[in-house]
């Protein structure tokens, strides 16, 4: 019954599954707007509760025929385990009776076996009512009752055998039993038989729960496949509405995935408002936003992009002006690498030259340029457009460029730019370069400002390069100038090493001078002494010359008088002349005797007051016959402003004038000779200093027309002994001492004597005098030795002294009289140096070998020095030397070693044999010389 | 040629031109502190025997060598013996020899006192050979032989007058060879293995140290003989060596070189007349 509700409602839901299902769906249709949850909600709430009343149904089913089978089974039980134990009870009771006989009826087990047996009795009626109460059947009931029946038999069977047995009846007994056993076995047999009914009953049982078994368990598979059928398709249902938005989404987004730019991006077309219409509301929402940064992701990288390549071509100019150190390049290579870069086809590069009033811009580079030269050459500024920008420093654009403007041309044709660019380039607010630029198209933004960045870069560079050159220029200039004065400092050094050099020989010659000024000072006092010795002799000797000249005079002038008239003409003359010869003679000896004595200070200077008028007529007097003879006019003249009287040594000023007349006189053929006395103050321009105490200073000049003198003969004529000319002492006399004296006691009266001359004109000899004679000290002539003592020979020798190192003489005296060995095997050098050592009036002595030369030493004890060879036979030099330096006398013995050889220890080897010093060969003579002259001096 | 022929030809001349400098500075610094002057040897030969001396040594190169020579005066004895020639024997080139005896002998004859001089006489083996025909001539006795060299090691052998003695019997080939007439044994002592030249021909010989490179003439001679010295020099050498012996050679003067040598390439050639051009041997007319 439950079977057919279970199977009718199975059939129920398959059949009417579909529509059910569609009903379901138009259900949920209706209400579109529900969501996939209370859709999946849905789905899954009728899937659970179609299962749940299934399995309800069917645990209940299962239940109900559980409790059946179990109220059978129990029933079924309790009815087996009755007959089961009538059934044992049976056989114990028999096993009991059998026992009972073969039991001794004393023994314990006897009764035991009684007692067993009346329980077993007992147990089988419980069990036998208990049955029967269960009994159902009617056959089972018959044969429990008959069972019943008989078993009272039995027992009554029982207790007989058992009163029997007990009263010791076994063999009664067992009479029973064989009686009893046909009534058993009727027991057993009714047994028997209750049993098999039992054991029907019992497979029924069995049969019938398994047959209600297998009816719920198809039950239950049934429901199993409905709930699956239901339950598939909601999910399947359920599972194409959600999946198919669901896939919706999913392909949109997958057409998304493969879209590159995302600013044109699918939506989701799902109207429902359920979560995966939420899904798709917020996926358009998000390719909103996508499209919407796609879109400025774009517009950001054209920016960027645009700034790179700004950069990039900005970096490309700045890398490209490296290394450029010159402008010319510089600006080439600027113009040709911009104008491709903002696409211009023409263009012109102006630098800035000069300052302030001469500021121009030159074109230095042009790109393009035709052979035509359009560009302007240099501009001003504010001249046209280029020098208006230069002016403001602002970027000048031409957007509508007038056809007849210039033209850009290439080999097949030509055209007129779209626009033109003009663009200063600046540093640091002034513009150094202006760059014009024309192109076919218009300059896009991006252009334009690459062009005002580079121009920043530009001038920066135009800057360095400029200052680089200017640098270069510098350097030049420096290097130069460092040359300069590197050559200069070498020289400066040069110099200051000839100085140092000189210094040093200065410091020597100081020393030197020293020495000899010591020896001066010797040298003086000798001299003085011997100048004593001269004055005194002088002295003396004046008057022993002058006695024998003075007869000499006498008596020639006696004879030229020729009184007695016995004299030829030739002879008178003769006479005559030794007349004047002897008076020269005696004005020479007065003249060196006066020089002599104003040399030695000794001459004395008397003042006394002259009358100058006085003077006058003797000057006059004496010289008047000169004049006449010679036919020449003699003037006098005193100035106005003269003093009547001076104080001055009459007769030493008279020897002044009476010289200088007389040379006038000499002197002069034709003309006039003058004599002006006259005073003088400020005329006096030399040798102020001479007259600083002199209140009036007096002139004497004496004016002549004679032969004049040379200028370069001027002074010397002053010296002594010397004359204007060589000859002149031939044709014109004299001794030349006239002036010299004159100078010479000029000084002494405090005063000089002035020369002025023209060769051919004529002298004015002029003597300056104070007029007061001043006491002064001698003055000693610096300069000429005296002339006196130029008579003496010995003392000329000491004079020359002075001037040659005094050494020198002693040395070459030194040398005479020495006796030299000289030792060599070389004939020649030993012709050679006998001949040069004779020279000098030294002795030598020769010898060919060492041996021969020690005994020509041991022979000759008074050898001074040794010249000794090296090679030689017999006995060489070296040891030679070393023989000789044995012997005691000759252990300081001179020894000059000479060699032919020249290696560097040679000299050492000499002198470490015992030579005293070293001389290579060939042998120069001077050097030979000096050795010897040092070795002897030793 | 490839570029690596051309490296290493470069390599090799710059190579060339260090070893010339290096060779330059240790002469250089030879001279300077020793005062042997080597600089005016013919390159080729000082420069084998340098590095000789520097394999010798166990050295790498000329600079190594420079150090130790100047640091080490042993050293520099050694580099020394190097540079002196000594490969010489007894009446070496005999038709020399015999020219000599043959030709020149009769014009000494006449003088009464000859001086001979050996420049660069090595051991002495020349020298004793000269000796040696002035003795069987008769001239012995009046002449003086000078022997010079620059080396005194060597000088000193010749002094000694030692020779080993299976070269003296190779010697006598060429005594014969040079006309010798006695027998040659005659002249030396037999001592262990080593002859030694009998005193009677050391008398007349003067052995002194004398470096022709420096030094200058000492006397004046008759003969002079330089043979095989002067192919060691340069040109430059050659000429002051030459004028060394024109400074010491008298007029009429015999002067002898070596085989290979020659008179005509110096200044002085035109001094000399041939006297036996084959043999070398010239002599000074001016």
């Amino acid at each position: 019954m439950l079977n057919y509700l279970i199977q009718q409602l199975s059939y129920f839901f398959e059949v009417h599954y579909n529509s059910f299902r569609l009903d379901l769906n138009k259900l949920i249709e209706r209400k579109c707007g529900m969501r996939l949850k209370t859709k999946l909600f849905l789905g899954y709430v009728t899937i659970l509760a179609i299962m749940t009343i299934l399995f309800g149904v069917s645990i209940q089913n299962l239940d109900q025929s559980n409790r059946n089978v179990e109220k059978t089974q129990q029933a079924r039980f309790l009815k087996t385990k009755y007959t089961e134990t009538i059934k044992d009870e049976i056989n114990n009771i028999s096993r009991f009776y059998r026992d009972l006989i073969l039991l001794d009826m004393n023994s314990h087990d006897f009764l035991q076996t009684i007692h067993a047996i009346r329980i077993s009795r007992g147990e089988l009626e419980a069990a036998l009512d208990s049955r029967e109460a269960l009994a159902e059947k009617e056959n089972i009931k018959n044969l429990l009752h008959k069972m019943k029946n008989i078993n009272r038999d039995y027992t009554d069977m029982q207790e007989r055998c058992i009163a029997l047995a007990s009263s010791g009846r076994k063999t009664e007994a067992g009479q029973v039993i064989s009686e009893g056993g046909e009534t058993r076995s009727q027991i057993l047999k009714l047994m028997d038989d209750l049993y098999n009914n039992e054991d029907e009953a019992m497979s029924g049982v069995l049969q019938s729960s398994v047959v209600a078994y297998n009816r719920a368990l198809r039950f239950l598979f049934i429901s199993l496949l409905l709930t699956l059928l239901v339950g598939a398709g909601i999910t399947v249902w359920m599972t194409q509405r959600a999946t198919r938005d669901i896939r919706k989404v999913t392909a949109v987004m997958n057409r998304v995935s493969l879209i590159q730019e995302h600013i044109d991006l699918p939506r989701i077309n799902i109207r429902s408002k359920d979560e995966v219409g939420e899904i798709a509301a917020s996926f358009n929402e998000m390719a909103l936003s996508l499209e919407e940064h796609a879109t400025q992701e774009k517009e950001f990288i054209e920016e960027i992009e645009g700034q790179n390549w700004l950069k990039s071509r900005s970096s490309e100019i700045t890398a490209l002006c490296q290394g450029i150190q010159d402008i010319k390049t510089l600006a080439h290579l600027l113009i040709t690498k911009i104008s491709p870069m903002v696409e211009a086809s023409y263009a012109v590069f102006y630098i800035r030259e000069g300052n302030g009033d001469k500021l121009c811009f030159k074109k230095l580079a042009c790109y393009a340029g035709s052979s035509q030269e359009f560009a302007r050459e240099d501009l001003r500024p504010g001249e046209g457009l280029v020098g208006q920008s230069a002016l403001e420093n602002r970027t000048i654009m031409l957007d509508r460029v007038p056809g007849d403007y210039i033209k850009v041309s290439s080999g097949l044709g030509e055209t007129s730019p779209k626009s033109i660019v003009i663009l200063p380039v600046a540093f640091e607010e002034h513009v150094v370069a202006i760059i014009e630029l024309a192109s076919l198209q218009a300059y896009s933004p991006l252009r334009l400002e690459l062009l005002e960045q580079v121009s920043k870069d530009i001038g920066v560079t135009i800057n360095r390069v400029e200052a680089h050159m200017k640098i270069g220029t510098l350097l030049k200039e420096s290097q130069v100038l460092t040359e300069e004065l590197q050559s200069q400092s070498e020289e400066l050094q040069l110099q200051q090493e000839e100085l140092r050099t000189f210094n040093e020989k200065l410091e020597e010659q100081y020393k030197h001078s020293e020495k000899r000024a010591t020896e001066l000072e010797r040298m003086k006092a000798a001299l003085e002494e011997s100048s004593e010795y001269k004055t005194e002799f002088l002295s003396n000797m004046s008057h022993e010359l002058r006695t024998p000249l003075n007869s000499l005079l006498i008596l020639s002038q006696t004879l030229a008088e020729n009184q007695e008239g016995n004299l030829t003409p030739s002879q008178v003359e003769y006479v005559k002349t030794i007349f004047s010869s002897g008076n020269e003679l005696l004005t020479l000896i007065n003249d060196i005797l006066d020089l002599s004595k104003v040399e030695a200070g000794k001459l004395s200077i008397h003042p006394t007051v002259i009358d100058l008028t006085g003077m006058k007529s003797y000057v006059e007097r004496l010289f008047l016959p000169a004049a006449r003879q010679k036919k020449l006019d003699f003037i006098v003249q005193m100035d106005e402003v003269l003093p009547d009287t001076i104080c001055i040594d009459e007769y030493r000023l008279l020897q002044i004038l009476k010289n200088l007349l007389a040379n006038a006189f000499k002197f002069t053929n034709q003309g006039s000779v003058t004599l002006r006395v006259w005073k003088t103050e400020d005329q006096v321009v030399t040798k102020k200093d001479l007259f600083i105490n002199a209140k009036r200073v007096l002139a004497f000049s004496v004016t002549d027309t004679g032969i004049g003198i040379q200028k370069d003969k001027q002074e010397m004529i002053f010296e002594a002994f010397q004359q204007a000319n060589g000859t002149t002492a031939r044709r014109y006399g004299g001794t030349g001492l006239g002036l010299t004296i004159s100078q010479k006691i000029a000084a002494l009266l405090g005063g000089f004597i002035e020369i002025d001359s023209v060769e051919g004109q004529g002298s004015t000899f002029t003597l300056y005098l104070p007029d007061q004679y001043v006491e002064k000290a001698v003055m000693t002539d610096e300069g000429s030795p005296p002339a006196w003592a130029e008579l003496d020979g010995d003392v000329s020798t000491v004079v020359q002294v002075v001037d040659e190192s005094p050494i020198m003489e002693n040395w070459n005296a030194r040398l005479e009289g020495k006796k030299i060995l000289v030792v060599d095997d070389d004939m020649r050098n030993v012709f050679a140096l006998t001949t040069a050592l004779e020279n000098r009036n030294m002795q030598t002595v020769f010898a060919e070998n060492g041996k021969e030369g020690i005994e020509i030493l041991q022979r000759n004890q008074d050898i001074d020095l040794v010249l000794m060879d090296i090679m030689m036979p017999e006995m060489d030099g070296f040891e030679a030397l070393q023989s000789i330096r044995q012997i005691p006398v000759y252990e300081k013995l001179p020894i000059i070693a000479l060699t032919a050889k020249a290696m560097k220890n040679d000299r050492e080897k000499c002198i470490q044999a015992g030579a005293s010093d070293y001389i290579s060969k060939p042998v120069i003579l001077e050097q030979l010389f000096s050795l010897i002259k040092i070795w002897l001096y030793r | 040629m490839s570029s690596a022929e051309n490296r290493t030809i470069t390599e090799a001349k710059s190579c060339d031109e260090l070893e010339a400098i290096e060779i330059n500075l240790l002469l250089e610094g030879i001279y300077r502190y020793y005062g042997f002057d080597f600089r005016n040897y013919v390159s080729s030969s000082i420069r084998r025997r340098i590095w000789y001396r520097i394999r010798a040594e166990r050295l790498k190169s000329v600079s190594s060598l420079q150090e130790k020579v100047l640091h080490d005066p042993c050293a520099m004895e050694r580099l020394l013996s190097d540079f002196s020639i000594h490969i010489s024997e007894m009446f070496r080139d005999p038709l020399f020899f015999k020219s000599f005896r043959n030709n020149v002998v009769p014009i000494l004859e006449e003088l009464p006192f000859i001086r001979i001089w050996h420049a660069g006489c090595s051991a002495g083996e020349e020298v004793y050979s000269m000796a040696i025909i002035l003795h069987e001539e008769g001239l012995y006795h009046k002449s003086k032989i000078y022997a010079t060299d620059m080396n005194e090691a060597l000088l000193k052998k010749a002094k000694d007058g030692v020779y080993p003695l299976d070269k003296m019997r190779a010697y006598m080939d060429n005594y014969l060879l040079a006309g010798g007439t006695k027998k040659f044994a005659d002249y030396f002592e037999v001592c262990h293995d080593k002859g030694i030249f009998q005193p009677f021909l050391t008398k007349n010989i003067v052995f002194a140290q004398h470096n022709l490179v420096t030094d200058h003439s000492f006397n004046e001679f008759h003969v002079i003989i330089c043979r095989n010295v002067m192919i060691y020099f340069d040109r430059v050498l050659q000429n002051r060596v030459h004028g060394l012996f024109y400074e010491s050679l008298c007029m009429s003067g015999i002067l002898g070189l070596g085989g290979k040598e020659d008179i005509s390439f110096n200044n002085y050639s035109s001094c000399y007349e041939g006297f036996d051009r084959e043999q070398k041997i010239y002599r000074k007319v001016k």
